[in-house]
């Protein structure tokens, strides 16, 4: 009786081609993507059948949670004079001027690293008056600032205001947006496609609704509402 | 675990050329791309957002006589609500709509005639008819779409042009004559939502005028009239007073 020989194969899997597969796919990640940009809520847009993208250059976003309290953020123009970093600078220090015009006692003066924190936030909304404070707090503790579950008091003031004379904090941001130099903002905010509204599903109207009216006293009755594509037999 | 076979080495001599077989080892390569993949995948977007453009009216104070009525005849109103939860978030919503002037006259502390009546937002059926409101709207707008739906069968056997972005832009401009024709019957569509309603309806609302080609629409604050006839068809008891209060 012959033992049954065991023949011993090597385990070895040549990888090389998964190597490849694996490469390809990460080439195509890379080259397709683009990050996803932090904001405080996640918000699960409705959908729509309007295929028109969102534009990605000079783009103003007005997110409004579901609780309702309302962020920006802004977009700047691929030309780097307006790169979204100087323009949230600029931005900054128009509104902050207009603040301390209408609020002359309490002023605010901020610190060039104070400028270059805010140009680095995607989106933001806090009180103009705790903006010094917020933007002095480490990163972490921003994020959690803005955060409405953590915060109920996030976001910018908003409220039904038609005298523009004395304007709310949002009425102070957006304005000071349009009269930045950069004349591409501008044009898109008049053809209807600078200005997106993004809120969830289940948002009550009368939240959005503050939103709209602001805009329509604004005189920026063209904007956009973003949404997931649909079918149109759905 | 990288193994490059350096074929042994006996010292049998410079003079004899070394053999070596190229085997690398690639699985700590996989590993790394795997990781990187992982890491793409879940940091980043591929489905961009759409959006759908609306412009309202400025909220300037109109004069009088600048501001144009619309026709009985032509409008629609559709209304909006959603019912709340505890914590305020909709979670039913309801559509209803009337035609025309609502009808207040009051007979027996009650209104004589409530035109206003429930609807839903609905998908096509499976044989693509409308259904829902978006029947409505069809055949109040059954000129238009039928030209729409001609122009359609076109463009989709690219008879405007074989070039495909110029059959594109041909069918676009000429569906934009369709809706704006004056020479059709139009209606005029009215979208009142109550503040509880959701902006899910909202943007529902919005997207039928689009699917419907309907041109002409307004989004509007909801009126006493309207709130009244919302109570009288959910059986909600009213005042009398309410029906005379503000008109």
């Amino acid at each position: 009786m012959g033992k049954v020989k065991i023949k011993r194969k090597s385990t070895l899997i040549d990888m090389t081609a998964m190597s490849d597969v694996t490469v390809l796919l990460l080439t195509f990640f890379m080259l397709t993507s683009t990050f996803l940009q932090k904001e405080p809520v996640t918000v699960l847009t409705p959908s729509s059948v309007s295929e028109i993208k969102v534009p990605t250059a000079n783009l103003i976003t007005v997110l409004v949670a579901p609780e309702g309290n309302v962020f920006i953020s802004l977009a700047g123009d691929k030309d780097s004079t307006y790169s979204s970093e100087n323009m949230r600078a600029e931005l900054l220090k128009n509104v902050v001027a207009e603040y301390n015009r209408l609020h002359p006692n309490n002023a605010i003066n901020l610190t060039n690293s104070e400028v270059a924190t805010f140009s680095k936030t995607n989106m933001f909304g806090v009180k103009l008056s705790e903006l010094k404070g917020w933007l002095d707090l480490p990163q972490e503790k921003r994020d959690e600032y803005l955060d409405p579950s953590k915060n109920p008091n996030a976001g910018i003031p908003i409220d039904m205001n038609q005298d523009l004379s004395k304007p709310n904090e949002f009425q102070i941001w957006m304005r000071a947006i349009y009269n930045s130099n950069n004349a591409n903002i501008i044009s898109t905010i008049k053809r209807g496609n600078g200005i997106a509204i993004k809120a969830d599903k289940s948002t009550t109207y009368s939240k959005i609704q503050v939103v709209m009216d602001n805009l329509q006293t604004m005189k920026m009755n063209k904007f956009s509402l973003m949404t997931a594509l649909k079918s149109e037999d759905e | 675990m990288a193994q490059i076979d350096t074929g042994g080495d006996n010292g049998k001599g410079k003079s004899h050329q070394k053999k070596m077989s190229i085997h690398v080892d690639f699985t700590p390569m996989v590993d790394m791309n795997m990781l990187l993949i992982t890491f793409f995948m879940l940091c980043t977007t591929m489905i961009k957002s759409q959006t759908l453009q609306i412009s309202l009216p400025t909220n300037e104070k109109v004069e009088k006589q600048e501001q144009n009525k619309v026709k009985q005849s032509e409008a629609i109103t559709v209304i909006l609500d959603s019912e709340l939860d505890d914590n305020g978030t909709p979670v039913k919503n309801f559509v209803y709509y009337y035609e025309g002037m609502p009808n207040m006259a009051v007979e027996n502390g009650r209104l004589a005639e409530n035109k206003m009546q429930e609807i839903e937002f609905m998908p096509n059926d499976v044989n693509g008819a409308p259904q829902g409101i978006r029947k409505i709207f069809q055949e109040r707008n059954e000129q238009v779409v039928k030209k729409i739906n001609e122009l359609k069968t076109k463009w989709k056997n690219n008879e405007f042009d074989k070039n495909d972005e110029r059959n594109d832009s041909i069918y676009q401009k000429l569906a934009k004559e369709v809706r704006n024709d004056s020479t059709l019957k139009r209606p005029v569509v009215i979208i009142k939502a109550t503040p509880n309603a959701s902006y899910e309806s909202l943007v529902t609302a919005l997207d039928e005028m689009q699917i419907n080609s309907i041109s002409r629409y307004q989004i509007d604050r909801i009126s006493h009239t309207d709130s009244i006839m919302m109570m009288e068809l959910k059986g909600v008891s009213y005042g009398l007073d309410d029906l005379t209060a503000k008109k």
